[in-house]
């Protein structure tokens, strides 16, 4: 029998066992029997979004009951979340929720009187602020975005209005891997990773990348400034810095040394601290700017804030008893 | 580079499952790891016994949701975890059984029926199987199976010709047949 042929047979078989999921296999030689048998057992194939929203849900319930006893035994820097400081920060919201399953935790007036929000996107919590009154700059990023099908968020990310940078590639590092630009213009790298489970170990749902120019000094900046850590640092022969996993507190920050289209989008992270005080006096002596000196703010946060050399600005905070 | 493992070709009950599960007990972020290595295994399991699909994952999502609740309590004998986790599936499919034919009036069964772990092994494998097939491929094998989606639909979205969607869908399970008999050789 020609391939076409089998192909069309299969197609034709396939028709009868997901139309009446109880009627037996339909009679077959050996080869098309081996593929019938195993799309049989294709019906009971998991989907995707549920596997990501189960281990997002039992994440979550971890991290509610630990919260307590981590908050308070862990010391030094424990979390970083990125900060998306926007014009179109309602957009974005509406954006990431439809493209990405979001879900909004907060949604409040910020102190310059655009929106602040906190959505969480699978076990990631990501800041959106902007709009409104706000008229700060802008601070959109990188980001690398971990899903159970690239491919199924890609389509789902254009549908919901993002502009494609590159279609679904497998990546010689083994993500399968697409780039959209969403409305505020942050770039999310939509990624599976293709072995085990669809994010790699050492990080989450959501990480943000940057492109400095100068990524080891940046990295330098940071293990001096706030005590980073090289996870991962891959290098191209010529020594560039091609992606590097560097971890502040509990969090990761991913980057790449700017090359062609992708160039610098400094950003904005808040990271919780045990002592404003003391990391905001160990940044400026790293070499950054001040922002804000530390001060208590009406939300119940201690917060100070200073600015690195590649033009991100850094929020410190620590609630307040 | 060496070949990955798909996560249910782990061998059950080693050093290492010991070490990850000890390691859960102090610090239970880790059962992440314990779940992405299970879920195949105790959705393969529920899913032959559950009405449809919305029960199926009910089911698996009390299994695991009890799972972390009682890590504390699994003691390490050289069970393989996998086996405590099926426990524990059986019992809540039983559960669900009697609960659905109590209301109705009718007399309980068993719904476990044989416990063919090798059956369940060979499909969780499937899964991860299909998490490694080329891009389009397990799109199409998710579309067509999981969301039941006809050949039409999906050729549609994906902006191909029909024939091409039939011919990635071949693709798929001759790929699937010749990588599960890797597993097994």
């Amino acid at each position: 029998m020609s391939e076409q042929a089998r192909i069309d047979r299969l197609a034709e078989a396939l028709e009868g066992i997901l139309a009446d999921p109880r009627a037996p296999l339909p009679p077959a030689d050996a080869e098309l029997a081996e593929l019938l048998s195993i799309a049989h057992d294709l019906r009971d194939l998991p989907r995707p979004t549920f596997r990501a929203r189960l281990g997002a849900d039992l994440l979550r319930r971890v991290t509610m009951t630990t919260a307590a006893t981590a908050t308070t035994a862990r010391e030094g820097i424990r979390t970083v979340i990125p900060y998306l400081a926007v014009r179109p920060a309602a957009e974005l919201i509406e954006f990431v929720t439809q493209a990405f399953g979001a879900q909004e935790l907060l949604r409040t007036t910020g102190s310059a009187g655009g929106i602040h929000a906190e959505v969480r996107i699978g076990d990631s919590d990501v800041m959106i602020g902007g709009g409104g009154a706000w008229g700060g700059p802008p601070t959109p990023t990188g980001l690398h975005l971990y899903v159970p099908d690239a491919d199924q968020v890609y389509r789902a990310a254009l549908e919901a209005g993002a502009e494609s940078l590159y279609a679904p590639v497998d990546q010689p590092y083994g993500d399968r891997e697409a780039g959209v630009k969403d409305v505020a213009g942050n770039h999310w790298y939509i990624a599976t990773h293709q072995a085990g489970g669809h994010v790699p170990p050492d990080l989450g749902t959501v990480t943000p990348f940057l492109h400095p120019r100068g990524a080891a000094e940046l990295i330098d900046f940071m293990k001096q400034a706030f005590a980073a850590e090289e996870l991962a640092i891959h290098r191209e022969p010529e020594g560039r810095i091609a992606h590097a996993k560097i971890r502040v507190g509990g969090s990761v920050i991913e980057m790449g040394e700017a090359h062609d289209q992708w160039g610098p989008m400094p950003t904005m992270f808040y990271l919780y601290v045990d002592d404003v005080d003391a990391w905001y006096r160990r940044a400026l002596a790293a070499g950054a700017t001040s922002l804000e000196a530390p001060a208590p703010q009406p939300y119940g946060e201690r917060r100070a804030a200073v600015r690195d050399a590649f033009d991100n600005q850094w929020y410190l905070a620590t609630p307040m008893p | 580079m060496a070949p990955r493992a798909p996560a249910a070709e782990i061998p059950l009950g080693g050093d290492d499952e010991r070490l990850l599960i000890e390691a859960a007990k102090t610090d239970p972020r880790r059962f992440a790891e314990l779940y992405e290595r299970n879920f195949n295994r105790v959705y393969a399991f529920v899913a032959r016994r559950a009405g449809d699909r919305a029960e199926a994952e009910d089911l698996t999502a009390d299994v695991f949701h009890e799972a972390l609740a009682n890590l504390g309590r699994f003691e390490w004998r050289g069970v393989p975890f996998a086996a405590w986790l099926l426990r524990i599936a059986r019992n809540a499919v039983i559960d669900r059984w009697q609960r659905t034919t109590r209301e109705r009036g009718e007399p309980a069964q068993d719904p476990g029926g044989d416990e063919n772990l090798a059956d369940v092994d060979r499909r969780a494998m499937l899964a991860d199987l299909v998490g490694r097939l080329p891009g389009d491929q397990r799109r199409v094998v998710l579309e067509r199976f999981v969301e039941q989606k006809s050949i039409r639909e999906i050729a549609r979205e994906l902006g191909r010709t029909e024939g091409a969607v039939k011919q990635l869908q071949f693709r798929a399970l001759e790929n699937l047949r010749a990588r599960m008999k890797d597993v097994h050789e």
